[in-house]
C-alpha cells in the first residue's frame, strides 16, 4: 500500500498478516530530528524498515536522505527521536549488522584495495574475503591499487565491493550510482540484487530514479527533511497507475505539493 | 581493541619510520666521531641526537593530535565510526598507542643514550671529566644533579606522562571542539583556551604534591596523580563523544 506520511504517524512497506506475533521491526526510527545550527536537516521522521525489501531513498540533494541513513548508521547523533535496530537503540552493536556505504570516498590515503580488504576483515565478522576478491575482479580492480589514486568512479565500485562483501542484515547504500557509467551501474545494481535475500534490508539512495525503479520493490520519499511518501512499488502500479519516476516528477517537480 | 591499535599504529608508522632513520644516521655520525676521534661529528651527533629525541617525542604526541582531528573532521572518520567500537574503545586505542609510543620511544632512547655513554666512556677517558665539569659548573649556578639511575629513569617517566596528559587534555580539546562548541563561531580558539585552561588547571594539581617529600616518592606520587588525571582526561572525552559527536 502506498501511504502519505502526513497522514500516518508511522509507516512501514512491509506487510504483517493477521494473527502474527508482533515483533520488533528490523530498522525503525520514531520522530526522529536532526538540525545543524539553524537548518533542520531531518524533520520528525518516522519509519520501518523490514527484511526482504530494496527500499529507494529518493529526494533532492538536502532532503535529508545521507542524513537519515548516518543516523541508522549510528554516525550521526539526532537532536530528538531515535533509530532502533530489532528494538535496540543504534550502536556498537547494531553496525556488526548495518552496512553504511557512504558516497563520498572514506578510505585511508596509505591503503590499497587488498588493506581496504583486511581491514573490514579485521572488524567485520560478516566480511568474506572470497567474496570481496570475486568483486573486486568483477569491478576490473586489482589489489594493488592505491585508494588515493582511484578515479571516482573506481572508488565508487570499491566501495560497492567492500560493503556488499559483507552479509550484513541491513545495507545502507548512499549514491552508489554517483559518478558511474552505464555499463559499470549494470555491474553495480546487479551486485546489490544478489545481496537481497529474505531476511536483508537493502536501501538505496539515489538521484537515478528510473535506474533504481528497475531493482526496488518500495520507495521512500523525502523532501525538506521530512518523509513525504513511502509504500510498495508494486502498489503504485496497480492502485495508481503511477511508475516511482511519475511520482517523483509530481513530487518534486515543478510546484510539486507534497 | 589490539586491531584498533594495529591501525593507530599504521596511521603515524612512516613519521615514526623517519625518525628512526634520523636516528640511526645521527648515531652513525656519533660513533664515527668517538671511534676515528673527529670532533665535528662528536659534535653533530650529539646535538642532532638531543635534538632528535625531542623534536621526536614531541613530535608522537602532536601527530597523535592531528591524526585524531582528522579522525572527527574528514570522511576518514567513517573507517573508524562505522566499526562495531563504542568512543571509549575507539578513544582508548589512541590514548593507549600514543602511551605505547612515548614509553618505546623514551626507552629508545635512555637506552641508547646510555649505550653512547658507556662507549664515549670507554674510548674516550676526558668524556667522563667533561662530565665531571658539567656538573661542577651546575653546581656552582646552585643546581645540584645527584640522581640515582632510578630516579633518572622516573624522571623520565614523569616527562612521558606529562606529555601523555596534555595530549589527552589535547585530545579532550578537540572532541570538544567537534562537538558542543561545532558550528560556532571561533569554536578552535575556544577549545585552544580550554586547553590551557585545563592544562594549568592539571598542572595545579599535581604542583600540590610537596616537594619536600623523598625524591623517589615524590615522583611516584607525581607520576600517578598524573596518570589519574589522564584517566579522568580520557573519560571525560569518552563520554561527550558517546552522547554528542556525530562524524
Amino acid at each position: 500500500m502506498f501511504i502519505l506520511a502526513s497522514e500516518y504517524g508511522h509507516i512501514t512497506a512491509g506487510t504483517e498478516s493477521k494473527g502474527e506475533k508482533r515483533k520488533d521491526p528490523m530498522l525503525e526510527c520514531k520522530e526522529i530530528t536532526k538540525t545543524y545550527g539553524r537548518k533542520t536537516a531531518v524533520d520528525h521522521v518516522s519509519l520501518k524498515l523490514e527484511p526482504g525489501h530494496i527500499y529507494a531513498m529518493l529526494g533532492p540533494n538536502g532532503s535529508g536522505k545521507t542524513t537519515l541513513m548516518k543516523m541508522a548508521a549510528g554516525l550521526v547523533k539526532p537532536n530528538s527521536g531515535g533509530f532502533w535496530y530489532q528494538g535496540e537503540p543504534v550502536g556498537k552493536e547494531s553496525r556488526r549488522e548495518i552496512a553504511y556505504m557512504s558516497t563520498e570516498p572514506y578510505f585511508y590515503n596509505w591503503m590499497t584495495a587488498e588493506d581496504v580488504g583486511k581491514y573490514y576483515k579485521d572488524f567485520f565478522d560478516d566480511f568474506s574475503m572470497e567474496r570481496y576478491q570475486s568483486l573486486l575482479r568483477r569491478m576490473e580492480l586489482t589489489p594493488d591499487m592505491k585508494t588515493k589514486t582511484l578515479s571516482s568512479g573506481m572508488m565508487a565500485k570499491l566501495k560497492i565491493a567492500v560493503t556488499m562483501a559483507r552479509k550484513a542484515k541491513v545495507f545502507l547504500l548512499d549514491e552508489p550510482l554517483n559518478g558511474i557509467d552505464l555499463l559499470a551501474r549494470d555491474v553495480i545494481i546487479q551486485t546489490v540484487i544478489e545481496e537481497c535475500g529474505p531476511d536483508v534490508a537493502l536501501v538505496i539512495s539515489s538521484h537515478l530514479v528510473d535506474e533504481l525503479e528497475r531493482v526496488v520493490d518500495a520507495a521512500i520519499f523525502m523532501k525538506e527533511g521530512r518523509l513525504v511518501l513511502m509504500g510498495d512499488v508494486e502498489d503504485l502500479r496497480v492502485q495508481q497507475g503511477k511508475s516511482v519516476t511519475d511520482l517523483y516528477r509530481e513530487i518534486y517537480g515543478h510546484g510539486g505539493e507534497m | 581493541m589490539g586491531k584498533l591499535m594495529k591501525y593507530e599504529f599504521r596511521k603515524t608508522m612512516f613519521s615514526k619510520i623517519i625518525l628512526l632513520v634520523i636516528t640511526a644516521i645521527l648515531e652513525i655520525l656519533l660513533l664515527a666521531g668517538i671511534f676515528l676521534n673527529w670532533e665535528n661529528g662528536l659534535g653533530w651527533g650529539l646535538i642532532g641526537l638531543t635534538l632528535c629525541v625531542i623534536i621526536g617525542i614531541f613530535y608522537i604526541g602532536l601527530e597523535s593530535l592531528m591524526v585524531f582531528h582528522r579522525d572527527l573532521n574528514t570522511k576518514q572518520s567513517y573507517m573508524l565510526f562505522l566499526t562495531p567500537h563504542d568512543s571509549y574503545q575507539i578513544l582508548g586505542a589512541k590514548v593507549l598507542e600514543n602511551g605505547l609510543s612515548l614509553l618505546l620511544a623514551g626507552c629508545f632512547f635512555a637506552a641508547l643514550a646510555a649505550i653512547d655513554f658507556s662507549v664515549a666512556v670507554a674510548y674516550l677517558g676526558g668524556f667522563k671529566e667533561l662530565i665531571n665539569v658539567v656538573t661542577h659548573i651546575l653546581k656552582q649556578i646552585s643546581v645540584e644533579i645527584q640522581f640515582t639511575t632510578a630516579e633518572s629513569l622516573m624522571v623520565v617517566f614523569a616527562v612521558l606522562s606529562v606529555w601523555l596528559m596534555t595530549i589527552v587534555t589535547g585530545f579532550l580539546a578537540i572532541v570538544l571542539c567537534a562537538t558542543v562548541l561545532a558550528g560556532r563561531r571561533f569554536s578552535g580558539f575556544v577549545s585552544f583556551l580550554i586547553f590551557l585552561l585545563l592544562s594549568w588547571g592539571c598542572s595545579a594539581l599535581t604542583n600540590r604534591i610537596p616537594e619536600s617529600l623523598e625524591t623517589a616518592v615524590y615522583y611516584t606520587l607525581y607520576i600517578l596523580a598524573v596518570l589519574v588525571l589522564t584517566v579522568v582526561m580520557y573519560l571525560i572525552s569518552g563520554w561527550i563523544m558517546e552522547r554528542k559527536l556525530s562524524v
